[in-house]
């Protein structure tokens, strides 16, 4: 008796193959949905990655040159592809600066000796503030902080920079 | 400064540094095939300068919601309707009104504005994506904040 009892029946197998089946459909179909609602979590983000910029060390003066490069930004759902700036030199001690032209008083975009008066600074068009070379604000012009700083390292001779860094104002 | 709520906020707060303003004019026009492509292209190109102008010079401009008109219409009724804007645009303490466009047709009536007219000329077709277009058009940008920063 015990032994007729553990077979299976027909009404039960048909059963366990059904939801075995029916569960295995249901979840064909809700894995990939479920890989698409999270997709942005699992994709690596690209903060703070260091970008080429496509510019030789041996290229790199002591004279502010303003470089572009583009980067890819995930912002939220959104990704796009920003495009970046900086002023790069050597200074005095022959160390590599990389600088945001992004002026920190409204956000206009600085550039380097416009000014007729002061040809060895970094000069905002909107309201004449100006920076030192080493991208400290000149007091008594409206920006308060210093220009920003990228991250920057050399790999095989070439430029690579990442963000930019914000700094305490003088 | 964008007309977008993060930026107008900014611009509240900083108005005494933000005295101009930035009004594109865009035309369309359905009638003719041919004409379509031009338009929607320089339609692109003036938006792409308007928007590099305002991040170049971004603490003193604010750039309003292009003004887009039908190309055939009655210049002198559009002309008093732009005129309208600049009016509202100047209940806040702007001192220049700056407008964009690549339509040559509203160089002869430059005087009529009641702000600065910047016109200049576009290309018909080609890609805006490409490394020349994209050096073309930094220069012009180059060019036309010099113009801006002249006139403050």
């Amino acid at each position: 008796m015990s032994e007729k009892k553990q077979q299976v029946s027909r009404r039960q197998f048909l059963n366990y193959t059904l939801t075995g089946v029916g569960g295995f459909m249901a979840a064909g179909m809700l894995a990939p949905m479920l890989r698409m609602a999270i997709d942005p979590v699992l994709k690596e983000s690209g903060h703070g990655d260091m970008v080429s910029v496509d510019l030789a060390v041996d290229d790199i003066t002591t004279e502010p040159k303003k470089i572009d490069w583009k980067v890819k930004q995930v912002d939220g759902w959104y990704e796009s592809e920003v495009s970046r700036s900086a002023f790069v030199f050597k200074d005095d001690k022959g160390e590599i600066q990389a600088f945001s032209p992004v002026c920190k008083h409204l956000g206009c975009v600085v550039n380097w000796g416009g000014s007729d008066e002061h040809p060895d600074q970094f000069f905002c068009p909107c309201h004449d503030g100006r920076y030192y070379k080493d991208g400290t604000n000149v007091p008594g012009t409206p920006p308060l902080k210093p220009l920003d700083v990228y991250e920057h390292e050399v790999k095989d001779g070439m430029l690579y920079l990442g963000d930019p860094v914000p700094r305490e104002g003088a | 400064m964008k007309w977008e709520k993060s930026d107008v906020i900014q611009y509240i707060e900083a108005k005494e540094y933000i005295d101009s303003v930035l009004i594109p004019l865009v035309p369309y026009q359905m009638d003719n095939d041919a004409n379509i492509e031009v338009n929607a292209f320089q339609s692109e190109w003036t938006n792409l300068l308007a928007n590099e102008l305002e991040k170049e010079l971004t603490g003193r401009i604010l750039l309003a919601p292009i003004y887009y008109y039908i190309k055939t219409a009655d210049r002198s009724e559009e002309l008093s309707r732009i005129n309208a804007w600049i009016e509202e645009v100047k209940q806040q303490p702007f001192n220049h009104v700056f407008i964009l466009t690549l339509d040559p047709a509203w160089k002869k009536h430059e005087q009529a504005f009641a702000g600065t007219l910047l016109w200049l000329s576009g290309m018909k077709s080609g890609d805006l994506k490409s490394a020349e277009m994209h050096r073309f058009i930094r220069d012009q940008v180059e060019q036309l904040s010099e113009l801006i920063q002249s006139y403050w």
